[in-house]
């Protein structure tokens, strides 16, 4: 890992992938599985969990360092919801991790996340032991 | 009455302590789509955000405090952040106290920024600080 490398992960996510989360997560908002309380609050449907967007996207740095055990921070600012169709294929969100530092056996790197033409977390940052 | 800046600082008991368990590793693994094999073996450690699922069960003592008037369905997520001072295994006691760091009141909102540890035996093991944006009553 040296400055500048990166690295993309693309996830699909369905409504059943955004319902297991719910079991997972025991977050039983509504706005998760129903298309009329995601409507009655602004949505255009059924969106997955912001802490979904956030723990999927971390894959893109832990499957680089391998040991989940060397992330020490992560950060993200939820910009936008991944709205989830309610199709076999869902909708796919794009992750990038760059390195933009390493000091004292740190690495610190700039996480995108998009879906379509959206952002959907935001100043995403996360910090992992490389030595 | 509102929530204000004058609440910062205080502190709630501590929740329940929540007893992390393999299946519940596999299940949130799963959940996220990640198949890293650290977390499908017998000494299995968790997904770092695991903390929120304990980080989350901690709120609660937020929304019930009526002097904050706060309520749950007029909440969003606008930030997360974690420090990790240890991954979370099976078998781990977790005992999550929130607290609130900062109050900002805006016309129509309040974004509180709370910081939930969570601590193993009483030694830290990852603290999950939030900002939660809170759309007053009168302008919902």
């Amino acid at each position: 890992m040296n400055v500048g490398d990166s690295r993309e992960l693309r996830v699909r996510v369905t409504r059943s992938q955004v319902v297991r989360y719910s079991g997972a997560s025991t977050d039983f908002n509504e706005i998760h599985f129903s298309d009329r309380h995601a409507r009655a609050i602004g949505l255009p449907g059924v969106v997955a969990h912001g802490m979904w967007t956030m723990g999927a996207g971390l894959r893109v740095v832990t499957d680089w360092v391998e040991d989940p055990a060397r992330v020490l921070s992560y950060f993200v600012r939820f910009t936008r919801p991944v709205v989830v169709p309610d199709t076999d294929d869902g909708v796919e969100v794009v992750y990038t991790a760059t390195v933009a530092e390493i000091d004292g056996g740190v690495a610190k790197l700039t996480l995108t996340a998009t879906c379509g033409n959206d952002a959907v977390l935001g100043a995403a940052r996360a910090e992992v032991r490389v030595a | 009455m509102p929530i204000t800046p004058e609440h910062v600082g205080r502190h709630f008991p501590p929740a329940p302590p929540y007893t992390v368990s393999r299946a519940k590793i596999e299940e949130f693994a799963v959940a996220l789509g990640d198949d890293n094999p650290a977390y499908f073996t017998d000494d299995a450690i968790a997904p770092p955000t695991f903390a929120a699922i304990i980080a989350a069960q901690a709120w609660g003592a937020l929304f019930d405090d009526e002097e904050l008037g706060l309520s749950l369905n007029r909440t969003m997520h606008g930030d997360q952040h974690f420090d990790f001072h240890r991954p979370l295994k099976a078998g781990d006691e977790v005992v999550a106290q929130l607290g609130i760091e900062r109050v900002r009141n805006r016309s129509t909102m309040d974004m509180v920024t709370i910081l939930v540890e969570l601590t193993v035996d009483g030694e830290p093991v990852c603290s999950a600080r939030s900002t939660l944006m809170h759309t007053k009553e009168e302008a919902a």
